[in-house]
């Protein structure tokens, strides 16, 4: 009697130590919703992705929260933007989180800076030259060419860690790299036509495309990244309005606009706030849509 | 993850304990805002040291502006009769030169936010201990020495100890949490009465800190401003309801 009900609740016992260690998915943390979202292309839901920072705020300053640390000590793999856009908020959260299989250099660590081509690489770093970017300018991934190469770390990466579904990695890459080619025939038709157009940005965050796609950059409304515009700033900038005609004015959407509105106004250039990042505004919500919301707003 | 929290706990009740002290007696002198003038002037000098030096010898840079500006203030507490209109002006001098100094240096804000003010979650347990162990050994001088001199070593005591101590501080959890924990207790215990203020602003300190990184988990809002928010929120609500008459 007694041996009829101890097996089957030995049984269960082990099933349900044993399901959690079977159900188990890979964990993945990324610092930026963009990379999570080309990761949820690659992996569908054969992994847990989280990304740290949300897509509407200043990827340079992220206020931590406990969650960041608990994120990074259940990951399997973290992945990040690198150039140092993150260095003024993730190497404390890793210190604490003290994760050793996802610290960089590790097998769970991808930088997906090491897989592009910075522009504006410093010969010397100087703060008085106004770089404190010394690997260049971090924010590549706004061009839709270098997405696929991305993805393709992505894929790499996911196929070391968790071997045993690289097949499905590289199958679901291929379609994502397919749909893509297809979509970025479009994004290229359209942005073409810019081909040309003189633009300023409040901050260098758009050259990567901006140089893809033949426009030309006239400046900046910070005088230098990360100082809001001073007054003299602002008046060299007005000379610009005067003698050429500027497009638009490419405004973030996390930094004050009240100098590209000013401009705006006064010389009748159509400020454009453009999406930097999956979740920066609502249309945004993936990897594609983020681009598609990209080039309607840069060329409606 | 219990000790991050235990560590962030433990940081802001060694905080409390200096701090209530210097809260009492900064409520009772009236100069609420030295806390924030010196702590400007440390960060000054940090600026400094960023934009001139490139960053180096923050620390002792910055404990310098940080004393002079204590010394400054303990010099006015004597000379002038307006003397929370100099702490004030002090401060406004304070951030308006480190904003003119960082409009010259490329994400130089952010990168001075980052020297300034560390995240209490990412405080190291070492240096909490080692914190704790600087300002016991401060604590027992205050103790020993503050009741029995008077005059300008008084008040020359009283400033260099809490330059010191704010400068130190508030490298390990910014500015804020340090005019928080600085100024909430005390007032409370001041407000709620007794004879043993210190004591009852390092229990009430202690427990507002508890309450706010248990919510701060719970609901993962950042830890220094559910901190701040608490102890801000309790003292608030302290002066404004009214105290029962103790009569009869």
């Amino acid at each position: 009697m007694k041996r009829t009900v101890l097996i089957p609740l030995a049984v269960a016992m082990i099933a349900s130590v044993a399901a959690p260690l079977r159900a188990e998915r890979l964990k993945v943390v990324t610092t930026y919703p963009y990379i999570a979202s080309i990761v949820e292309q690659i992996a569908k839901d054969t992994v847990r992705v989280d990304a740290l920072a949300r897509g509407d705020y200043d990827p340079h300053t992220i206020v931590p929260k406990p969650s960041f640390i608990a994120k990074l000590r259940k990951a399997h793999l973290l992945i990040i933007n690198g150039a140092q856009l993150e260095i003024g908020w993730l190497p404390p959260l890793l210190k604490q989180a003290n994760n050793a299989s996802v610290n960089p250099g590790t097998r769970g660590f991808l930088d997906l800076s090491g897989h592009v081509t910075l522009i504006d690489v410093p010969k010397s770093v100087s703060r008085a030259q106004g770089d404190v970017h010394p690997d260049g300018n971090p924010h590549y991934y706004i061009d839709p060419h270098v997405i696929p190469r991305l993805a393709r770390a992505i894929c790499t990466k996911l196929s070391e860690v968790d071997s045993r579904n690289a097949a499905m990695y590289k199958k679901n890459y291929d379609e994502f790299a397919a749909r893509w080619k297809a979509k970025r025939a479009s994004w290229d038709a359209k942005l073409r036509r810019l081909k040309g157009a003189k633009v300023i940005q409040y901050h260098k965050n758009m050259d990567y495309l901006l140089i893809r796609y033949g426009l030309v950059r006239m400046g900046t409304v910070e005088p230098l990244p990360g100082i809001p515009p001073t007054s003299k700033h602002i008046a060299e900038l007005e000379k610009i309005f005067e003698s050429n005609t500027i497009r638009f004015i490419l405004q973030d959407v996390y930094n004050a606009d009240d100098s590209s509105r000013h401009l705006s106004k006064k010389f009748g250039v159509k400020m454009v706030k453009v999406p930097h990042d999956v979740g920066a505004v609502r249309e945004a919500e993936g990897i594609f849509s983020l681009f598609d919301e990209m080039v309607r707003r840069l060329t409606q | 993850m219990s000790d991050i929290l235990i560590t962030a706990f433990a940081l802001s009740v060694v905080l409390v304990g200096i701090h209530a002290f210097f809260g009492t007696e900064i409520i009772r002198r009236g100069i609420i805002f030295t806390d924030l003038a010196i702590g400007q002037m440390a960060a000054l000098g940090a600026a400094a040291s960023l934009f001139f030096i490139d960053g180096q010898f923050v620390y002792p840079i910055s404990l310098g502006f940080a004393l002079a500006g204590g010394l400054l203030i303990a010099w006015a507490s004597r000379h002038t009769d307006n003397l929370e209109a100099f702490i004030g002006l002090m401060y406004a001098f304070g951030i308006s030169a480190v904003y003119i100094i960082l409009s010259k240096s490329a994400h130089g804000m952010e990168e001075f936010q980052r020297l300034m003010a560390s995240d209490i979650l990412f405080t190291p347990q070492e240096e909490v201990v080692k914190t704790a162990i600087i300002y016991a050994v401060l604590g027992v001088v205050l103790f020993a020495l503050y009741r029995r001199i008077d005059g300008f070593w008084k008040d020359a005591l009283f400033f260099v100890s809490f330059a010191v101590t704010v400068t130190s501080s508030v490298k390990l959890a910014g500015v804020l949490i340090v005019f928080a924990l600085l100024v909430a207790p005390a007032l409370i215990a001041i407000r709620v009465g007794g004879g043993r203020p210190l004591v009852v602003a390092w229990i009430v300190g202690t427990l507002v800190n508890l309450v706010a990184i248990a919510l701060a988990h719970r609901f993962d809002f950042p830890t220094g401003y559910t901190i701040v928010f608490c102890n801000a929120l309790l003292a608030l609500l302290v002066t404004i309801i009214p105290r029962r008459a103790k009569r009869g």
